[in-house]
């Protein structure tokens, strides 16, 4: 049964990555111009014929934009993802440099937020019609109704420009001179803005479900038969937390589309500065290959969440019988 | 009672905002890209109520001219993806069975997609401006519209008024229309009105990348792309109001959508 | 063992039980029979004080000389766990769906009387098997059990804690019919054999008639007559007592 629900469920984060790629792929091809150009980009200039030819017949660029795929596809599954034209490496190099920088703004900002909104939404939850429970609510709908990039403009102008005391962009590298401090007075700004516009919201949704199981019909039999209160929220929180993560789950395309302009105001160092960057330069290669690997982030994200999900939800691991 | 009140309040102030940037033509006291080189970066005071920008064009006129940029953007990508989600969402839930389920399916895909990095190739590649970005927002927004009319068109097809109907005989597209469509309209308002806030928020943050809308058209999004570096040189004033009426716009919009959404959601669970 | 006074029930400030008053007594079946609305149900919700949001209950309900109504949510607890057991009607839905049905009953049964879980599975497999269920069903999800299977394992849970008082809402109406005799087979060999205090809420008069030694109608939130069974069905009083029993033929 679990081998099956696996993978059932790679055969789909294989489907949406070729939908992804596909799309983008389609999208900078019915782009004015012609192919050819789009694809050397200006390194078009120092190529010579022959080399022009080679990569004209590797990537099938005179044959129909279907061909053309197949063979992107064909290179990319080889590992092969091209050259950049803007910086003249390879795009996988580019990529591995600027994963762990991302890897690590999602992992701080995912963490505090699911560490903040469980614990806020739970106090709020089980104690419903409190002070906290209704100041959460039009709280975190205010929180999340902020553009982050402007709060994080407001952030540069007030800790970096005015105080002084924060860097207003850039990433410090681990291995660098500051180490780990440094690196961490660089994350503060970005993962901040993101944390502070999304921590609310979901603390609400969490909350919202707490407080629709504790109405269940269970919970009244357990507390009228003298079942613990410890042993009647866990289960509350037990079952609340299938919507929080499937939440969560829906949430991770948008977030990750969030962070890319967070990334790009702090000039972070990551893949989606990177994206912006290959967009503003139409680096297509290295557009493809950043474009490809935040798909793959994504599907990963959403596979470790219904993993969690399908662990914890009995009903879902008995396919659902009644 | 106190709620109908927030949602007066809110509504109220969403009206202004609407009003205001619709008559900015007539409301706004100096053209919006009126140059004054003699007037760069006038703190907020007399003769300029918002100060000025790096061009000495005044921020409060930009304001409102740049709202009805980003609203209309808003407002055009919000009607497509409206009828997109209709048609898919109506589809899907009125055909149902094994046609449902493979387009349920696809849409769970579609969902999985980060619709920013589409739309943000699109546009750079495209070459995109105004009306391309309402369009490429429109036809990436239309997934959640399609699955609150789904489950709505689900739900209704088993009501009795619908079986009654179909027993007497009733065309299918009087049925479709005047039964299931009808009944869904409060639950499509609601997500249609969370989608313009969405919309609203990609126009800002495309344009803020430098490219949504060409930066010849003030809006929004746009403003807050320059204010970058005006920041930096203490021009805070250039960055600080277009943020904050988007702010109260989007936060205008989530309160009115939460205020309706409540009442239906007791209703549909009672 | 259980004397309700005046009691009375208002929910967002309407009226749902008027001064009710009835008695309990040491171990016999007693029943309160009313339509749906009479107020039967939130009668007991009042009782174990389980009442929803925004109710209110008024009057008192001596449970051994503590008015349940007055006590502190500490002693009620106490009362809960040690003293009454309940068996709700919507058996399908009185366990919680994700948690194993072994881990529930252990805390519906063993923990309340403070047994290790080994104790537990050593005394309830007796009772499982007695009722005709598996120990199987302890690794079981409830949502793989039928509605029957469910209450049988509730009422198991009632054997095991041998409670002085046990609350039966409507513990039949979600059975079909075989289930339901031998249902109220149950709770009369629990009456008769341990002796056990049984308050029973039902819309049913021929399980009234059956099993019950003393009845309480209700009706639009008012107790309208008290009796034992066989008095009250020879020479009903009230008006609405006749329509009732005539109804039934």
């Amino acid at each position: 049964m679990t081998v099956k629900w696996i993978g059932k469920r790679m055969m789909m984060g294989v489907v949406v990555l070729l939908v992804v790629s596909f799309l983008s792929f389609f999208i900078m091809h019915a782009a004015p111009g012609d192919p050819a150009t789009a694809f050397y980009g200006g390194n078009a200039q120092t190529l010579n014929a022959a080399e022009k030819e080679r990569i004209s017949r590797v990537f099938s660029l005179d044959r129909p934009i279907t061909a053309q795929y197949g063979s992107w596809l064909v290179e990319t599954l080889k590992g092969n993802l091209g050259i950049s034209y803007k910086e003249g490496r390879p795009v996988i190099t580019i990529l591995r440099e600027r994963l762990p920088n991302t890897l690590l703004l999602f992992g701080v900002t995912m963490f505090f937020i699911i560490v903040g909104s469980v614990w806020l939404g739970t106090i709020a939850g089980m104690k419903a019609g409190s002070i906290l429970d209704k100041g959460l609510s039009i709280l975190s709908i205010a929180t999340s109704s902020i553009p982050a990039f402007w709060l994080g403009i407001l952030f540069i102008s007030f800790f970096a420009v005015k105080l002084g005391v924060l860097p207003s962009s850039g990433t410090g590298e681990i291995g660098g001179e500051g180490g780990f401090w440094d690196k961490l007075r660089y994350l503060i700004l970005p993962a901040t803005v993101i944390i502070f516009t999304h921590v609310g919201i979901f603390a609400r949704f969490l909350q919202e479900n707490i407080k629709d199981e504790s109405r269940k019909y269970y919970v009244t039999v357990a507390r009228a038969n003298g079942v613990t209160e410890r042993e009647i929220r866990k289960g509350i929180l037990h079952n609340a937390s299938f919507p929080y993560l499937n939440y969560i789950g829906m949430t991770i395309p948008s977030f990750f589309g969030g962070s890319i302009i967070v990334e790009s105001l702090f000039s972070w160092n990551g893949l989606g500065q990177l994206t912006i960057k290959s967009v503003v330069t139409k680096d297509f290669p290295l557009l493809m290959g950043s474009i490809l690997l935040i798909g793959m982030l994504v599907v990963i994200s959403l596979f470790i969440i219904d993993f969690l999900m399908y662990s914890l939800n009995p009903k879902l691991r008995k396919g659902g019988v009644q | 009672m106190k709620s109908r009140k927030m949602l007066a309040f809110w509504c109220i102030v969403l009206g202004i905002i609407v009003f205001s940037t619709v008559f900015s033509g007539n409301l706004a006291p100096y053209e919006p890209n009126d140059m004054n080189l003699d007037e760069v970066y006038l703190s907020p005071g007399d003769g300029h109520l918002l100060g000025t920008d790096h061009l000495g064009r005044d921020v409060f006129s930009r304001l409102l001219g740049g709202g009805k940029v980003t609203l209309t953007v808003a407002t055009v990508s919000v009607l497509l993806s409206l009828v997109l989600g209709v048609l898919y969402g109506g589809f899907s839930g009125y055909v149902g069975g094994i046609v449902d389920t493979a387009l349920m399916r696809l849409l769970e895909v579609f969902i999985t997609i980060p619709s920013l990095i589409i739309i943000l190739s699109f546009q750079a590649f495209m070459q995109g401006g105004m009306w391309s970005m309402a369009l490429i927002i429109g036809v990436t927004g239309w997934l959640s519209t399609a699955r609150i009319v789904r489950s709505e068109f689900i739900r209704l097809k088993e009501a009795e008024f619908v079986q009654m109907a179909k027993m007497f005989g009733t065309p299918i597209w009087k049925i479709i229309i005047s039964h299931l469509l009808k009944n869904s309209v409060p639950a499509i308002f609601v997500v249609t009105l969370f989608n313009f806030a969405n919309a609203i928020f990609i126009e800002v943050s495309l344009s803020f990348l430098g490219i949504g809308v060409p930066p010849a058209i003030p809006s929004w999004g746009n403003m807050l792309y320059y204010a970058q570096n005006d920041i930096l040189i203490g021009a805070w004033w250039i960055g600080l109001y277009p943020g904050i009426l988007i702010f109260i716009t989007i936060l205008a919009i989530n309160f009115i959508g939460e205020a309706l959404k409540d009442p239906e959601r007791r209703r549909f669970s009672a | 063992m259980l004397k309700v006074n005046q009691l009375s029930i208002e929910i967002n400030g309407k009226r749902i039980v008027d001064g009710s008053s009835f008695f309990v007594p040491r171990g016999r079946i007693t029943s309160i029979i009313g339509e749906s609305g009479s107020g039967k149900s939130m009668t007991i919700s009042a009782l174990l004080n389980i009442l929803p949001a925004g109710s209110k209950a008024a009057g008192q309900a001596f449970f051994d000389n503590k008015d349940l109504l007055a006590i502190s949510n500490k002693e009620m607890s106490a009362i809960r766990g040690s003293q009454i057991f309940t068996v709700f009607q919507d058996a399908l839905n009185s366990f919680n769906p994700s948690v194993k049905m072994g881990k529930q009953l252990y805390e519906f049964s063993g923990r309340r009387i403070r047994h290790s879980v080994a104790e537990f599975h050593l005394k309830m497999d007796d009772i499982l098997n007695d009722l005709g269920l598996s120990k199987a069903i302890m690794e079981q999800y409830p949502f793989e059990l039928s509605g029957g299977m469910l209450q049988r394992c509730m009422i198991a849970c009632a054997l095991y804690v041998r409670p002085r008082l046990l609350i039966a809402d409507e513990p039949t109406s979600a059975l079909d019919t075989l289930l339901q005799k031998e249902f109220i087979e149950l709770l009369k060999g629990l009456n008769e054999k341990q002796g056990t205090t049984i308050l029973l809420i039902t819309h049913d008069l021929d399980i009234v008639a059956e099993v019950a030694d003393k009845m309480v109608i209700m009706h639009k939130g008012k107790v309208v007559e008290v009796g034992n069974v066989a008095e009250v069905f020879e020479r009903p009083k009230n008006a609405y007592t006749k329509r009732l029993l005539e109804s039934r033929f």
